[in-house]
């Protein structure tokens, strides 16, 4: 493993555990007191409450961010693996390429959620998202001989990727945007 | 294992291009993104956007389907000069343009009220059981009795003899007096206060009672209560007729 990979795995893999940790935490508070405003509801916009307490925060009828706390734990233990020397096995790489597969489409799935269904953001879920995308991206160009030519333009298509979900962003919640230009 | 140099994160044949695709992906980005939000801007200068004047939830006193004429007080219960608008002007206003305007009322509690936050929270949580109007009524039509001291003379900073009045105001508009208390105190309540003060702030209010007819601020050039009041009704008027 390169050490570029494995430092993209120690330091995306460590803000999304502490997201995830955050996450798990206010959840907690929540259901030991129910008034509990947690520290990320800003206003009705950026807001954790509406966005924990949704539906498709517990898709599989647990609490979303204990998918998290075991899987980035996992990422940064392969990162800090790798910066000690430890060159994965193929089994090893493909494992982590269909684990980040499954965390990107989850995270956009959460996506579309937020900004459709719910209309709130959640600063920590922010930043789970922006780690999974570099994450998918560089474990799958790192897996998958197929995508050999898109190494060329590797953080292009990054850029593009988080424009594209600026955009949504900016779009889905555009009155709340220029309410604060304004 | 690929070797390092096909490595995509550091792989250094066709940096240039990675490059500069990446940057213009993001100067393209900005760029647009800037000249939209600055576009916007021009458009509806003045006033401040609906969302800052009357977030999602405000309280209306009183509310017309297509909200014709809006308008918007940022008040503090305390104030004595909002307790004398609300006597000479807005009580009656209030009823006479009853179902013919939306009426919404603001937090603005100014620091120099010691009881004006306790107030409003007061006036929130019964909000929180639908009685919003009830309290604020109760609030200014009893304001001598909780606002100011016992003789009248200067403004009251007994939180507890204030905090009793609360309570029957509660009791008197049908609460259910537990989760009154409840709200009162929590941090939900306080957050929708503090959203009323930024939001007075982002939009120049500086002193109680400031109005906003239809998002432009309302000037009386009158000193009195009686010339304010007609300024206040016909430019309500010239709303509805336009």
């Amino acid at each position: 493993m390169s050490r570029a990979l494995a430092w993209l795995y120690t330091v995306g893999g460590g803000l999304g555990l502490a997201a995830a940790i955050a996450l798990t935490l206010e959840k907690i508070a929540k259901l030991g007191d129910p008034t509990y405003v947690p520290i990320c509801s800003l206003n009705p916009v950026i807001s954790c409450g509406s966005v924990m307490d949704s539906a498709q925060a517990g898709v599989f009828g647990f609490p979303n961010p204990l998918i998290g706390i075991a899987a980035f734990a996992v990422v940064v233990t392969t990162g800090v693996a790798g910066l000690a020397g430890f060159d994965p096995p193929r089994w090893y790489r493909v494992g982590l390429a269909v684990g980040t597969t499954f965390g990107v489409v989850f995270v956009h799935w959460l996506i579309a959620s937020s900004l459709y269904d719910i209309h709130a953001l959640c600063p920590y879920c922010l930043v789970v998202w922006i780690v999974m995308i570099p994450l998918f991206w560089y474990t799958a160009l790192d897996t998958w001989p197929v995508l050999a030519p898109l190494r060329t333009v590797h953080s292009a298509v990054l850029a593009l990727w988080y424009v594209v979900i600026v955009i949504l962003v900016l779009i889905a919640f555009w009155d709340y945007w220029t309410s604060l230009f304004n | 294992m690929p070797s390092k140099t096909r490595n995509p994160v550091t792989a250094r044949r066709g940096v240039s291009l990675n490059v500069i695709l990446t940057a213009a992906v993001v100067v393209v980005a900005i760029a647009v993104i800037g000249i939209v939000l600055l576009a916007n801007r021009s458009d509806d200068s003045g006033g401040g956007s609906n969302e800052t004047l009357r977030p999602a939830g405000s309280h209306t006193l009183s509310q017309v389907a297509d909200d014709k004429v809006t308008v918007v007080e940022f008040l503090d219960f305390q104030c004595p000069a909002c307790a004398s608008f609300y006597a000479n002007i807005t009580k009656e206003l209030e009823k006479d343009y009853a179902g013919r305007f939306t009426f919404v009322p603001r937090n603005f509690p100014l620091q120099s009220h010691p009881l004006a936050v306790p107030a409003a929270r007061a006036a929130e949580a019964a909000g929180k059981q639908g009685k919003y109007a009830q309290m604020y009524h109760a609030l200014y039509d009893g304001y001598a009795s909780w606002a100011l001291t016992e003789d009248g003379k200067s403004m009251s900073d007994d939180l507890p003899r204030a905090t009793a009045r609360f309570e029957e105001f509660a009791t008197a508009a049908g609460l259910d007096l537990d989760r009154f208390r409840a709200d009162v105190a929590s941090p939900e309540v306080q957050a929708i206060i503090d959203q009323g003060v930024a939001d007075g702030t982002k939009l120049g209010v500086d002193s109680t009672p400031t109005f906003f007819i239809n998002g432009e601020k309302f000037d009386p050039q009158g000193s009195t209560a009686g010339e304010v009041d007609r300024e206040l009704r016909a430019a309500i008027d010239a709303g509805l007729a336009g």
